[in-house]
């Protein structure tokens, strides 16, 4: 709707500049809202006010650096602690599900010095409480030793013992209890200041750091389980040997069952993702910090949580098993949880939370595994009850202390994204790819509803930009949404990582499966292998990559903004355009000895940072984009020109192209360069012709061919007509 | 490797087996570079001897797994053993109703109730009374080899009825005097339990002799049945075997543990049943339901139960080999 008032008002009179402004804006505040203040705050220094508060005693302190960020504070030359924000260290939101921000002092003891609150958006200045009372809390903090968990809990206890002042506040307290014992232990382990809570092994509830419900699948935090009919009919057949216990199976065998997904959900990495903030907090809240919280998801025709729990409060169709420990679920243990918040989750039936408390017993280190009971009637009557279990073992990097630790915490994500893929076609489910269809029926229609407009774009092209507004602002409306639709909302951004994994797999045994897991890429990349042969690789450059259209629009923005453009000679262009060819030959050259290595080098390509993570990442990869972005302010399409391996991929079958739509003059490149000179990405050649290898077909120099106003050869033509037609008016009126 | 210790003796213990066990050392050939090592863990489950064998390259892998099916054992048996204070089948027995029952105990049960009903009624695990009396005779009159008296047998007959347990998801319910005895079952279902434990872990090339014996997929194990000279090779199944003799009763020709609930006398068909099925809780339960039952119905029973081949060994040495 948006899309088409901006549509409607471009074509119209009002001054489009301030439009295409608004635009630009609008595209651009995702970018300052994701970016994060921690690497805005990099180098702040802490004033004398600050540390007079947050560390009576102290003589001076550095400047916020290092991983979390923390200043160094001295007194009399030597460290004696750290001072940090909890909005850096931990991200920590408060009840409204906006920022707080405090500062905290720690001793090299692990003793927290002071806390000031430096900003909040809690609601309970709204409803009266004195933002003085919320202040007064925060200090309170001074004193507490993190190493204590009896500590911790005496601060929530402490809590308890200003209900006048912050009534109604219960949760942003809490939140900010929380939330500066995380922080401050965050900053303690990575100072090497809990040197003797290191030694044991534990359970990271602090870290927490953005991640979708792919990634925690890949790496094990989120278990999963699928049974469909003809699971269950062979194991009735396998592990109930009385003959015709089976499962009376009129279903299709490759029908879902049941489908469980679990998950230990009290590190934060897990739960704050799963939940988001403010459900995972409240969930805290409710929780003493010996109990755990375990994560339970189902999807199918067989309910984990049935019916029967609502009367007898028991669930009787699953329990947890850990050791030689039966834990049953029963309904005090059970969460309501609204929606599940994370990225990329599939669609989940039934989602609930389940509070462990501590007497239970249950280990959060050690394997657990849950399991689901189903019933079969048999032949000749009665029940057979077989357990399916779903097994879960911690991920090394929720293990704090012991050797594991620094190991287990390198980010590798993509080994894991690999892994996840393996299993995924190892698991041998034939319908999983079908499933991942089906679930995306609206999404699909929406990307075919694109490609047919694009289609229509380039079929009716010459009609097209024969009308200079209309051509303007379809382009414009078609990048936005290819940039937040298909990129941000949808993440259908391709990669040269799909190249590599298709080469991969022609090389290995060439698997449809593979290949179909993801229905919006695969849509993509079978109208790309189309459109490249008609069109050559200009089509997907120009019009579906989302990045390629961020960049495009911040470069139509910088324009507005009347930055400068450097137009790069075309010799030096010329010979930078390689780089792009090598980094893929590179690419390819290292896919062919290891399949991981080439997808951790082809983090060349800014676009999981941009498009598949919003710019929610460690910061060099924010700042490679953010570089990237400044430069195609003043070059447009830095990237696509001389970096995109994709790009220089999709250039190699482009050569097979069959039409040559792009139309040109016996005088381009003799008489007239101005096509060259307008050409998103200089791919017009001195002498004027159009380099099928550089194009991006975003038909600019279709455009000027059609303009009168500005295609010299028009022009003159048009001049000629015009002196002609003022020459015959004259003799008409001498005539007469 | 040998951990854990054998227990006490325990009143059902000798009623076990007299099987040998061997394993056909056999190994892969061009296997990869690490040759599998055979570990061994010998102790006690259930009231019997238990032992694991398995194959492997790595020590710590292999006493991980071990570690792990210990964990699974002591679970159960804090579910099904007699023997264990304040195991879920004591407390029911004590009170007549345990709540919010594991799905292991429900799963246990039903699958009892099976047999019951494929046995008519010679296998059930209510007969725990008779089995009480009948301790309790021979602990206060060891020579009174008769047994207890007709009138005594038949007060407690009146509790042995496995269709009045009442198995509800939330609760399980006997009727005041019942109490319900696993041991005909119990053994094979933990013996499946580990297995599938040890399967979903990827492990093939393990014998599980837990009272009751199962081979996971992978090598043929050499086991010896007792009254036989050749040996059975098995892989991926179970045999067990029930035998009177060696009873905790009496010695020689005297009243033995393998009680039928409807004559409440020891059953005399057999000196020994041995049975090959596809999981060793089958296996355990027609071994029992087969030794109580007429010869006549025997074939019937084992088909309908899911046996594959029985042994039935009479008690004058002639033996009859079914295979279904």
């Amino acid at each position: 709707m948006i899309f088409s008032m901006i549509f409607s008002k471009a074509r119209s009179t009002i001054d489009a500049r301030a439009l295409h402004l608004a635009l630009i804006l609008a595209l651009i505040s995702p970018l300052i809202l994701f970016a994060g203040p921690s690497w805005a705050k990099q180098g702040e220094r802490i004033g004398p006010e600050t540390l007079a508060q947050v560390f009576p005693g102290a003589d001076r302190a550095g400047s916020l650096a290092g991983k979390p960020l923390a200043a160094s504070v001295f007194k009399g030359g030597a460290r004696i602690g750290y001072i940090f924000s909890t909005q850096d260290v931990v991200g920590s939101v408060g009840f409204s599900g906006k920022p707080i921000d405090i500062m905290v002092g720690i001793t090299n003891k692990g003793l927290i010095t002071g806390a000031l609150l430096r900003s909040h958006n809690e609601p309970i200045l709204v409803i009266g409480i004195p933002d003085q009372a919320l202040r007064d809390f925060v200090a309170g903090f001074a004193g507490v030793d993190i190493h204590q968990p009896g500590q911790v809990r005496q601060v929530a206890n402490r809590l308890g013992a200003l209900p006048d002042a912050i009534s109604g506040a219960t949760i942003s307290s809490s939140v900010i209890a929380d939330s500066v014992v995380r922080a401050a232990r965050t900053v303690a382990r990575s100072r090497g200041l809990l040197a003797a809570v290191q030694a044991k092994v534990r359970l990271d509830r602090e870290t927490y750091e953005p991640a979708d419900w792919q990634e925690l699948r890949a790496d094990g935090s989120i278990a999963h389980l699928i049974l469909n009919h003809g699971n269950i009919e062979q194991a009735y057949r396998d592990r109930v040997a009385i003959p015709g216990a089976e499962f009376p199976g009129d279903q299709a065998p490759e029908e879902l069952y049941s489908e469980l997904y679990t998950a230990l959900i009290t590190p934060p990495r897990v739960g704050q993702n799963l939940l988001g903030p403010q459900a995972f907090n409240r969930l805290l809240r409710d929780m003493s910090p010996k109990d755990q919280a375990i994560f339970i998801a189902g999807n199918g025709i067989y309910s984990y949580k049935g019916t029967r729990y609502r009367r007898s409060g028991l669930f009787d169709r699953i329990q947890i098993v850990q050791g030689d420990k039966i834990i049953r679920l029963v309904k005090k243990h059970y969460h309501f949880v609204e929606s599940v918040k994370i990225a990329t989750a599939p669609s989940l039936r039934e989602t609930g939370v389940f509070v462990l408390p501590a007497d239970t017993g249950f280990n959060p280190l050690a394997e657990w595994r849950l399991e689901l009971l189903v019933s079969r009637e048999t032949k000749q009557g009665g029940l057979v009850h077989l357990d399916f279990p779903l097994s879960y073992v911690l991920p090394a990097r929720y293990r704090l202390g012991g050797d594991v630790k620094t190991a287990a915490q390198t980010d590798n994500q993509m080994d894991r994204v690999l892994f996840y893929l393996q299993q995924q076609l190892t698991q041998g489910e034939p319908a999983l790819w079908l499933r991942n269809w089906r679930d995306r029926v609206g999404r699909i229609a929406t990307l075919l509803g694109l490609l047919a407009i694009l289609s229509a774009i380039l079929v009716f092209q010459d009609n097209l930009v024969q009308r200079q507004r209309l051509y303007r602002s379809v382009r414009l409306v078609y990048l936005t949404v290819t940039l937040v639709w298909i990129g941000w909302y949808a993440g259908a951004q391709l990669s040269v990582i799909n190249v590599l994994t298709f080469v991969q797999s022609l090389l290995s045994g060439f698997r449809w499966e593979f290949f179909l897991l993801d229905p919006l890429i695969f849509i993509l990349w079978g109208y790309v292998a189309v459109t490249l042969l008609f069109w050559g690789r200009g089509v997907f450059c120009g019009w579906l990559c989302p990045f390629g259209a961020l960049q495009e629009l911040l470069n139509e923005g910088a324009r507005l903004l009347r930055i400068p453009q450097i137009t790069v000679p075309f010799a030096l262009h010329e010979r930078l355009w390689p780089i792009k060819h090598i980094i893929f030959l590179g690419l390819f050259a290292v896919s062919l000895h290891s399949t991981i290595m080439a997808i951790a080098g082809s983090e060349v390509e800014p676009f999981k940072t941009a498009i598949s993570m919003h710019f929610v990442r460690h910061w060099p990869f924010v700042a490679y984009v953010g570089g990237l972005l400044f430069l195609g302010l003043f070059i447009e399409r830095f990237f696509c020109r001389y970096l995109c391996p994709l790009g220089a991929a999709l250039a190699i079958p482009a050569r097979l192209r069959m039409f040559e739509w792009l139309k040109r003059r016996f005088q381009c490149g003799r008489e007239c360069r101005l096509c060259a000179v307008n050409c998103t990405v200089q791919a017009i050649h001195p002498d004027g012709s159009i380099n099928p290898n550089e194009c991006i077909h975003c038909l600019a120099c279709q455009a000027n061919f059609y303009d009168n106003g500005k295609c010299p050869p028009l022009v003159s033509r048009r001049k000629r007509q015009e002196e002609r037609a003022a020459k015959q008016a004259a003799y008409v009126e001498r005539a007469s | 490797m040998r951990t854990g210790a054998v227990p006490t003796m325990s009143p059902n213990m000798t009623r076990r087996r007299f099987i040998a066990i061997a394993a056909t050392a056999t190994l892969l050939p061009g296997a990869a570079a690490a040759q599998p090592r055979r570990f061994e863990w010998q102790g006690g489950a259930l009231g019997a001897e238990a032992k694991i064998v398995l194959y492997h390259p790595d020590k710590a892998a292999a006493e991980a797994a071990i570690k792990a099916c210990l964990g699974e054992i002591s679970r159960l048996e804090n579910e099904f053993s007699l023997y264990r204070a304040g195991s879920a089948l004591n407390r029911l027995n004590a009170a007549g109703q345990l709540t919010a029952p594991s799905h292991d105990m429900r799963r246990l049960l039903q699958l009892c109730r099976q047999y019951c009903d494929l046995s008519q009624g010679a296998f059930d695990p209510s007969i725990q009374p008779l089995w009480q009396l009948y301790a309790e005779h021979f602990v206060n009159h060891p020579d009174d080899l008769a047994g207890p008296s007709p009138d005594a047998i038949r007060a407690v007959q009146q509790h042995i009825d496995y269709r009045r347990i009442a198995i509800g998801a939330e609760a399980i319910h006997l009727e005041p005097g019942m109490a319900l005895t696993l041991n005909g079952i119990a053994q094979g279902y933990i013996t499946d339990r580990v297995a599938d434990l040890l399967r979903a872990r990827g492990w093939s090339d393990v014998l599980l002799n837990l009272g009751e014996i199962r081979a996971l997929p992978g090598r043929p194990w050499s086991v010896a049945l007792p009254g036989r000279v050749a040996t059975l090779d098995l892989t991926n199944a179970a045999v067990a075997t029930s035998a009177g003799a060696g009873s905790p009763f009496a010695a020689g020709e005297g009243p033995h543990h393998l009680l039928h609930p409807v004559t409440g006398r020891s059953a005399r068909h057999y000196a020994a049943v041995s049975v090959l099925a596809r999981t060793a809780a089958a296996a355990d339960a027609l071994s029992t339901a087969l030794y109580l039952s007429p010869p006549e119905r025997a074939a019937e029973l084992l088909r309908r139960g899911g046996g594959k081949q029985a042994w039935l060994r009479d008690t004058n040495g002639t033996g009859r080999h079914l295979v279904v």
